[in-house]
């Protein structure tokens, strides 16, 4: 039992000491979408399964720049969105979003289908895709 | 021993599930999980405390079985727009030990963007949290609270649901409709504590508003309850009959099916870091019934410190009237009319709650809950309350660890 508590603390403290990476994200949709611009807020609505017009394509849970995103867009930590689909998902509401290991499998995710709605770290943009917000 | 054996298992069901959901895994199933390992107990044995429609409650040591549950989900996609989901459900319920049922079994049809119908058993949303309220994770208090929940005895439909999804602005809207039939097992808590089997042919809506941090639903639902086998209603009524009061029998009874409406208010917010939920609902007879009406309300707020989340609530259920009323000749028949004056009247109860969740570790939260109950008339919700009734408060102290995978 002493063990458990001491590998919680210790988990929790590791979890409270990563830092935020600076880099600057963007979301991206395909070439073929028509959308050109977005608000945060509008992106968020996709990633909390708020609305079902565009897919989300997500980065690995727990990276980064996800906890980033989630904070930038929703202001929301990794729990708090976790919690939040954990309502959609066991109620048969709706599934979570797809998950790519990295900016450049989402990249090609994103290119592929013509709904499809992700973020990448800007320097991995490319002609393939279309950024229609960024988020400082 | 019993607990390392249910830790282990747990454990093991979730590494058996992983390793099947790696080999099964064509892009098309997922299977995900929720759980939460509790214990509970309260200050005193003199009567227990439980969960709506649990058999065993808690009394002065410790139990895992208050909050315990373990619940295993799969959805396989069929193809864009058709998918199929179950889930069971593993919990200490009407039954004296550790049961499963099948709690969703649905196929699932995405007409469009916004509107998705389901077919199949699908959980009735009674109330605001009722379809995850087992979902430890997804909720910020240890268990729905007993006020309200209790009043609703519905848990899943066969039959149909449809849901739609719409954005006016900034403002979603939400919708869901359901009609099917309800059947499960309710436990009677008077006596020694009995089971008994319903059929509810049930339908319902509800319909949600949410602009940004806030949400607020509007929710009313109609079931025709028939019971045959509630011992201790069945023994009385036919006791009134043989005394010539057929009338007041037929009122009483379930076994001929009566109609039951439910209406809530409730809402959610997560603003600023200041995390709230509160509910109103009331349980209205449609037909003549002992069912006693009932008004239950609970509102709770917490502040969100980083990961750590403290919270206050109160609950409360009231009577609200009885759709039956005893004739006047009753009266001379002193011990049936004590009977029946005391099975209209509604159970009445407040509590308090304090509590705190701790987001500690991915997919894991970590619970200490502490419930001040006042029971008042009928000892409240309590359960293996003394002939004479009960009503001292009652402390409930629990701790649970809740998880998703």
């Amino acid at each position: 039992m002493k063990k458990l508590l001491s590998a919680l603390v210790l988990s929790a403290i590791a979890a409270a000491a990563v830092p935020a990476s600076a880099a600057e994200i963007v979301v991206i949709v395909s070439k073929q979408n028509p959308a050109t611009r977005m608000f945060s807020e509008q992106a968020s609505q996709f990633f909390l399964g708020k609305s079902n017009l565009f897919t989300p394509v997500d980065q690995a849970d727990g990276s980064a720049i996800r906890n980033e995103f989630y904070h930038k867009v929703a202001d929301k930590d990794a729990a708090q969105v976790k919690a939040l689909w954990s309502k959609l998902v066991f109620t048969g509401k709706a599934t979570p979003p797809k998950e790519y290991p990295n900016s450049a499998e989402v990249k090609k995710a994103v290119a592929a289908d013509p709904k499809a709605i992700g973020y990448i770290d800007k320097s991995a943009v490319d002609d393939t895709v279309k950024v229609i917000l960024t988020l400082p | 021993m019993k607990k390392q054996l249910l830790v282990a298992a747990v454990l093991a069901a979730t590494a058996a599930l992983q390793a099947q959901a790696g080999a099964l895994d064509d892009g098309n199933l997922s299977i995900s999980g929720f759980g939460t390992l509790g214990v509970a107990k309260s200050n005193t044995d003199d009567v227990k405390f439980a969960r709506y429609n649990q058999a065993d409650g808690v009394g002065d040591s410790a139990r895992l079985g208050l909050d315990t549950n373990l619940g295993l989900q799969a959805t396989y996609k069929i193809n864009d727009w058709l998918s199929g989901t179950a889930q069971v459900l593993t919990r200490k319920a009407t039954e004296h030990n550790f049961g499963t049922d099948l709690t969703w079994a649905f196929l699932k049809a995405r007409i469009n963007d916004e509107v998705a119908v389901r077919v199949g058993r699908v959980v009735v949303p009674t109330f605001l949290i009722s379809d995850y309220q087992n979902v430890g994770y997804a909720n910020t208090m240890m268990r729905p609270p007993i006020e309200m929940y209790g009043q609703a005895p519905i848990e899943n439909s066969d039959g149909a649901d449809i849901n739609y999804q719409h954005a006016i602005g900034d403002l979603n809207v939400t919708a869901q409709a359901f009609a099917g039939v309800s059947r499960g097992k309710l436990f009677v808590s008077s006596g020694a504590g009995s089971t008994a089997s319903y059929r509810a042919p049930a339908a319902g809506f509800s319909v949600a508003g949410e602009y940004g941090p806030f949400l607020l639903r509007f929710a009313h639902a109609r079931a025709d309850m028939k019971i045959n086998d509630i011992q201790p209603i069945n023994a009385l009524t036919t006791t009134l009959s043989s005394a010539g009061f057929n009338q007041l029998a037929s009122d009483i009874t379930f076994t001929t099916g009566k109609k039951i409406a439910f209406t809530s208010i409730g809402g959610t917010m997560d603003w600023n870091n200041v995390v709230g939920q509160a509910e109103y609902a009331q349980r209205r007879a449609k037909d003549k019934v002992y069912l006693p009406d009932t008004n239950a309300w609970y509102a709770m707020i917490g502040y969100r410190f980083g990961n750590v989340l403290p919270y206050y609530a109160h609950a409360s259920a009231k009577g609200a009237g009885s759709s039956v009323t005893a004739p006047a000749a009753l009266a001379k028949v002193p011990p049936l009319n004590a009977a029946v004056g005391n099975l209209l009247a509604a159970s009445e109860q407040t509590s308090d709650i304090v509590g705190v969740r701790w987001d500690f570790a991915k997919s894991l939260a970590l619970k200490v809950q502490v419930d001040r109950i006042k029971p008042g008339a009928k000892s409240g919700e309590l359960i293996n309350v003394p002939a004479a009734g009960y009503n001292k408060n009652v402390t409930v102290v629990a701790a649970g660890l809740d998880f998703v995978f």
